[in-house]
């Protein structure tokens, strides 16, 4: 028996062959990762040289009022985003999971969004909410209804934008629903109708189950990616109103790029990643308890 | 010839060739924020070049916000470029940071003070914080009342003069608020304003107020500076007569007012630009002195230079002053100012194209007489990060007076959270 524990893997040209993959990972990844972790423990201005603080960044953050809401900002926005897109992204694959004419010309525009450039998508529906001449508030003002101030107002501006990711990304997801469904054998549903299953109880009893490893895929994904929401916040809030809009990942870069406390930015950034972490731990811990494969 | 004259002659080539080399061709870097004058930045360049042969001038172009995350970097690796743009927000720092070359023995030596504006530079120098003079402005720029004289004809209302008060201002304001089409909203505001720093200063400092305490560099706001902030805030809350920030949120800020839906604005005087752009010839519009308040004595306007700074590890210090002179006025014409900006160099201002005849306002000469006051900011170190500016605009100060006027505070509220979040920034960068 070979004995278990990390060795090398001997032969070398694997290795010259990785090599230029390697490097550009350890010079763009791992270098700076780790130059961050440093950072953040350190207070520069890029003015002067960074002064070692040691755990005052750290300190300041979980002191701050403003960044504990944007930590509650964050964790609310990724709840709505990860519900979302899985239940639409769901019922969006079942939609098109059918040989009819046009499902592949919807697939690809349900798709669109995912592929649009995110400030694209932030700006056009900045204009369809704006409080004059936006086409959703005329839309509801002639059905007699009095719309909110969609970005405007800090009750709704942070669901509004939630819910702008999740119609812009729902396509993606709905691509890996789609082939989890058709990767479920047809013989088990008309099994399953054969034993007197109507269309909802197949749904819930037989597809659901099967689809479990991809369930626990795309939330997965959506967890990591629910918390990259840089670029819609960018076009379209700021952060704000009274950073009612502002999440991890845009305190970051307010931090760093307008404030310019690099230290401080870094530490934010460490926090989220261990948050982002923990959730994927957590999530891999539960895997061994509702994913059923089906091989 | 003889075996050793040769290597002395090659010896000596060498050396003239390389003093030689060294006596001409000096480039200097020039780093700017003006992407809408790249054109004219080269015209100047290959102006000073034909006057000055020997010296080469390469100009770098890019928007602020890159701008600034770059040349920290060069700053910190001490490779500035030799002239760069500087603003009041920054200066303070880089200042204190030792960042900016003194320009002092140049200014006394090599500089006819009675050829610029002296109030300016000495404007620059406070607001620099080192008793140095570090920077050259080039221009200055104020903050105006903008107002829709086709809006005041209409109401049958006389234009806003300099003896006009709050109460004026505040009786046209609400006269100036319009619902054209009758439906039970507002179309046409009388004034619109939220927390921005262009559109809240002017005010404080029209009541001779203040909200930085100089002495002790805390947040706190005098009686007047609070005044003058209820004042506006009355505006949105009570009279009715400007909309809270949410309704405004469709907005670029800077087309609300040459859009027609707003009758009277304040903010930056280099917005006379954009106006002309955006109304173009749908309306007749003017500017003038933001009305003075209760405690006000009409000596204060809320203004600020913008300059250009030379490195301190500049190799060709003298010609970069040179240079740096003759961009702030020598060797500049009207066409390279955008329209608003006001030159230091007195001969430029105070020439006949400053009036930009034929173009609005037509009394472009109130600058001229704003620049002869005494100029008021509330710029500190850190001041983006607790005035909340640019990118952080929906934060810090001006996120209070936005959730003041959108009624997410009070107005009590407001100042005791200002208070808190200002100071425990201030705090942090002048222990």
């Amino acid at each position: 028996m070979a004995k278990r524990g990390l060795r090398w893997y001997g032969p070398l040209a694997p290795w010259i062959l990785l090599a230029p993959t390697l490097l550009g990972l350890i010079v763009f990844r791992i270098v700076p990762i780790g130059g961050s972790l440093y950072l953040s423990f350190t207070d520069w201005n890029l003015l002067r040289n960074p002064e070692f603080v040691g755990l005052e960044n750290y300190k300041e953050a979980f002191a701050d009022p403003a960044f504990l809401q944007v930590v509650e900002n964050t964790l609310f926005f990724s709840l709505i985003y990860v519900v979302g897109v899985m239940v639409l992204g769901l019922a969006l694959a079942v939609l098109v999971n059918r040989k009819m004419r046009g499902s592949n010309f919807f697939r690809a525009c349900y798709y669109l969004p995912v592929v649009t450039s995110a400030v694209a998508v932030g700006i056009v529906w900045s204009w369809m909410l704006s409080p004059r001449y936006g086409a959703i508030n005329l839309l509801l003002e002639a059905l007699g209804i009095k719309p909110p101030y969609w970005l405007g107002d800090p009750a709704w501006a942070l669901p509004t934008v939630a819910f702008i990711q999740v119609w812009k990304m729902a396509g993606y997801y709905m691509m890996i629903f789609l082939a989890g469904l058709q990767d479920i054998p047809l013989s088990v549903k008309e099994a399953a109708i054969v034993d007197g299953a109507n269309p909802r109880q197949t749904f819930f009893r037989v597809t659901l189950p099967m689809l479990s490893p991809t369930t626990f895929f795309v939330f997965t994904v959506a967890l990591i990616d629910s918390f990259k929401n840089f670029e819609l916040i960018y076009a379209m809030t700021r952060g704000g109103p009274q950073n009612a809009t502002n999440t991890l990942v845009y305190d970051v870069y307010l931090n760093a790029f307008v404030h310019y406390r690099m230290g401080y930015s870094s530490a934010v950034a460490y926090i989220l990643m261990a948050i982002v972490g923990f959730a994927t731990l957590l999530n891999f811990y539960v895997k061994k308890h509702w994913v059923r494969t089906q091989y | 010839m003889r075996n050793g004259k040769m290597p002395f002659l090659a010896l000596l080539m060498i050396v003239f060739a390389t003093v030689g080399a060294a006596a001409e061709d000096v480039t200097l870097q020039w780093w700017s924020w003006d992407v809408e004058l790249k054109a004219q930045n080269e015209a100047i360049i290959q102006k000073f070049q034909a006057a000055n042969p020997g010296v080469k001038v390469e100009l770098s172009t890019m928007s602020t916000s890159e701008y600034w995350t770059k040349i920290r970097l060069l700053a910190n690796q001490k490779k500035l470029p030799d002239v760069f743009e500087m603003s009041s927000g920054y200066i303070e720092e880089w200042a204190k940071e030792k960042l900016l070359l003194d320009l002092g023995p140049y200014i006394e030596k090599s500089f006819d003070k009675n050829d610029y504006y002296m109030s300016v530079f000495d404007a620059g120098k406070e607001i620099a914080g080192t008793g140095k003079y570090v920077a050259v402005p080039f221009a200055l720029v104020t903050t105006v009342l903008f107002y829709n004289m086709d809006m005041f004809d209409k109401a049958g209302l006389a234009y806003p003069t300099d003896k006009w008060t709050w109460e004026d201002f505040r009786t046209a304001a609400k006269k100036l608020t319009v619902d054209t089409n009758k439906d039970g909203n507002t179309d046409q505001w009388g004034f619109w304003f939220y927390g921005r720093y262009a559109h809240v200063e002017p005010w404080v400092f029209a009541n001779d107020g203040d909200l930085i305490d100089r002495t002790t560099m805390a947040y706190k706001p005098d009686a007047k500076a609070i005044e003058a902030m209820r004042f506006l805030t009355d505006l949105v809350l009570k009279d009715k007569s400007a909309p809270s920030k949410m309704a405004m949120s469709a907005y670029r800020q800077q087309d609300i007012f040459p859009q027609g839906v707003s009758a009277m604005w304040v903010d930056g005087s280099w917005n006379i630009d954009n106006n002309r752009t955006v109304a173009d010839k749908k309306m007749r519009w003017g500017i003038a002195e933001i009305p003075a308040g209760p405690s006000g004595n009409r000596k204060y306007v809320n203004g600020w230079p913008d300059y250009f700074a030379i490195s301190p590890f500049t190799k060709n210090a003298d010609a970069a002053w040179k240079f740096a002179k003759f961009i702030s006025g020598e060797g500049l014409d009207m066409k390279m100012y955008m329209a608003g900006k006001i030159p230091t160099y007195k001969s430029l201002t105070e020439s006949p194209a400053f009036m930009d005849k034929g173009l609005m306002p037509a009394n472009k000469d109130l600058l001229i007489k704003q620049a002869a006051k005494t100029f008021k900011t509330s710029y500190t170190l850190g001041w983006s990060e607790w005035r909340g500016y640019g990118a952080a605009e929906n934060l810090g100060f001006n996120g209070v007076i936005d959730g003041i006027i959108d009624g997410a505070m009070s107005f009590d509220e407001g100042m005791k959270t200002a208070d808190k979040n200002v100071n425990k920034i201030l705090q942090r960068y002048y222990k």
